[in-house]
């Protein structure tokens, strides 16, 4: 239903659409809000587009790509390693990356190494390898180069919880001007702001870039638990500890013998 | 059933942590033990963040010993004064240890302390208590009575100054080894996310003297007062006490320590004691274990509070 919606948004907007470039990007999504009640298990955020060429602009032969990308809110994480101590292994060094995306999900037509030259995927910061990586002041250097360790580290755990994710030929293409892929979004997801980005390339070049977001909420009583053990914390470790004793009292209550 | 932890941000089986709980508190009915030194690892080895683990057990262990506590009451087996001092430095050592977890959180140290401390206090507890059970079974086996214990008998914990009188546990002793077993406690109790009842029960017989039929009701007292100013310390430093998870917990563990409890009637004295000991050994080893192996992954990731949420 949902799907059907978008895709009815989407013409309708192609109809609507009158600017004087030569291509342009038209994209909606399946769900602009995702939110995380009690059953929450994971969802998936369906990306539409249509690439519109103004009448000037002649059809040309070559094949178009498109890449999808969806950041997570940013967040500081530290990446510890862990050494052998006398016999015991300890978390000993470590290294702060700040400003990281807690979520990257990249999907595109292709491989993004076919798609274009590793100068454009650097500049625009496409794929986790290209990701800039600022490093916290104490630990030296201002970002971790490619071939950093504990940047791998990250990226490698990272991949495994599922929170960085790409698909090297998941945008598809139904028609030849329209595209569409599936972003999964697992049950771990932190909440905030997620922008998507959508990039058209034609021969290795940008000819089109698109942004737009979607907001991951804790909803209901998820959310209000949340923000009550945050933001009052007494109030809800008094709230735990006489639910606590009410649950210890009535099953005394429950299971008395005498 | 899936049901997503608003604390521990993950979806978990429902019936996975129900089953826990309820498998935990028949143990800790059946052994008359809290049971946090068992459902905490098995918490932390099903994935949830060790954090999270500790201070969710922590209230789980506050229904469990209330639970029990109210039927010590009922039977009048609790010396009110004694538990008293006990919980006030319990309260002490609590605070002590949530600040030292919250210290160690952000020094990136806290599983590393949380496994040494339980293969440190599992297996010394542990130990103990199977040489002295075997030694016990083998005393009933050859016919022996037990040893009887000489309540007159004192020891140097008897000749501190500031003594004070108990009138139920029909002790006069010092306050200084109860203010230091309690503040003990405390620290462990928080630290760990264990009640302490296998460490303060032995301690306040050999140590204290206090006749085993008050014994157990007042370290539920104590263990009820500490565990629960410990959760409400956890909820206002770290944040980690995740009330979904410890309700379930407690539904699970008050129901299985009713059975546990039943079936505990049943079984030898010293035999349930060298079950018990087995099993703390067991956790024990298990730690010790995971700390000597190598690991399956050198890196950890440890997100920062305090950023976009």
């Amino acid at each position: 239903m949902t799907r059907f919606a978008a895709w009815f948004t989407l013409c309708a907007l192609a109809l609507a659409a009158t600017q004087a470039r030569a291509e342009q990007l038209i994209v909606a999504l399946s769900a602009e809000e995702v939110r995380i009640t009690s059953n929450f298990t994971g969802t998936s955020i369906t990306v539409f587009g249509a690439i519109e060429r103004d009448a000037a602009t002649v059809s040309r032969a070559e094949f178009y790509d498109v890449v999808v990308s969806i950041k997570g809110p940013p967040e500081t994480v530290v990446t510890r390693r862990k050494d052998r101590l006398v016999g015991i292994w300890l978390n000993s060094e470590s290294r702060t990356f700040v400003n990281i995306p807690s979520f990257y999900a990249v999907n595109s037509s292709r491989p993004l190494s076919e798609v274009t030259t590793p100068q454009i995927l650097k500049r625009f910061q496409i794929g986790a390898d290209d990701l800039v990586f600022p490093v916290s002041a104490g630990d030296g250097a201002q970002s971790a180069g490619q071939d950093d360790a504990f940047r791998q580290a990250f990226v490698r755990l990272k991949q495994q919880d599922g929170l960085y994710r790409t698909e090297a030929y998941g945008v598809k293409f139904p028609g030849t001007e329209i595209f569409q892929t599936a972003v999964q979004i697992p049950a771990n997801v932190p909440v905030g702001r997620y922008v998507v980005t959508v990039y058209l390339f034609r021969d290795g070049a940008m000819l089109a870039s698109d942004q737009s977001e979607i907001r991951i909420s804790k909803m209901g009583f998820e959310q209000f638990t949340f923000d009550l053990a945050h933001n009052q914390g007494l109030i809800y470790g008094l709230i735990c500890v006489i639910l606590a004793v009410f649950t210890g009292w009535l099953a005394g209550l429950i299971f008395r013998r005498d | 059933m899936q049901i997503y932890l608003p604390i521990a941000e993950m979806p978990v089986n429902m019936f996975i942590i129900f089953g826990m709980g309820g498998a935990v508190g028949f143990l800790s009915g059946l052994f008359g033990v809290g049971g946090g030194f068992l459902l905490t690892p098995l918490l932390i080895f099903s994935g949830i963040s060790p954090a999270v683990a500790v201070a969710s057990t922590t209230a789980q262990v506050v229904a469990s010993s209330s639970s029990a506590a109210i039927t010590y009451y009922r039977r009048r087996m609790i010396d009110m004064k004694l538990a008293g001092v006990l919980v006030a430095s319990g309260v002490v050592g609590s605070s002590i240890g949530v600040g030292i977890f919250s210290l160690l959180r952000r020094w990136g140290q806290l599983d590393l302390v949380i496994a040494l401390c339980y293969v440190t206090f599992l297996g010394l507890v542990g130990g103990l208590m199977l040489t002295e059970s075997i030694r016990a079974m083998i005393n009933a086996r050859k016919g022996r009575p037990a040893p009887l214990r000489r309540p007159g008998q004192h020891n140097w914990a008897h000749g501190l100054p500031f003594k004070m009188r108990f009138k139920r546990s029909k002790l006069y002793v010092s306050v200084i080894p109860i203010i230091a077993i309690g503040v003990g406690i405390g620290i462990l109790g928080s630290l760990l996310g264990i009640g302490g009842g296998f460490i303060l029960v032995p301690a306040l017989i050999y140590l204290l003297r206090v006749p085993t039929n008050i014994v157990i009701g007042t370290s539920l007292i104590q263990m009820t007062g500490t565990m629960a100013v410990a959760t409400v310390l956890q909820s206002t430093s770290n944040h980690t006490v995740d009330g979904v998870l410890a309700l379930i917990l407690m539904v699970g563990g008050v129901i299985g320590a009713q059975f546990g409890a039943r079936v505990g009637a049943h079984v030898r004295g010293d035999q349930l004691r060298a079950m018990l000991a087995l099993l703390v050994l067991g956790v024990g080893i298990r730690f010790f274990v995971d700390l000597v192996q190598t690991p399956a992954d050198l890196f950890s990731l440890a997100t920062l509070a305090g950023d976009t949420r």
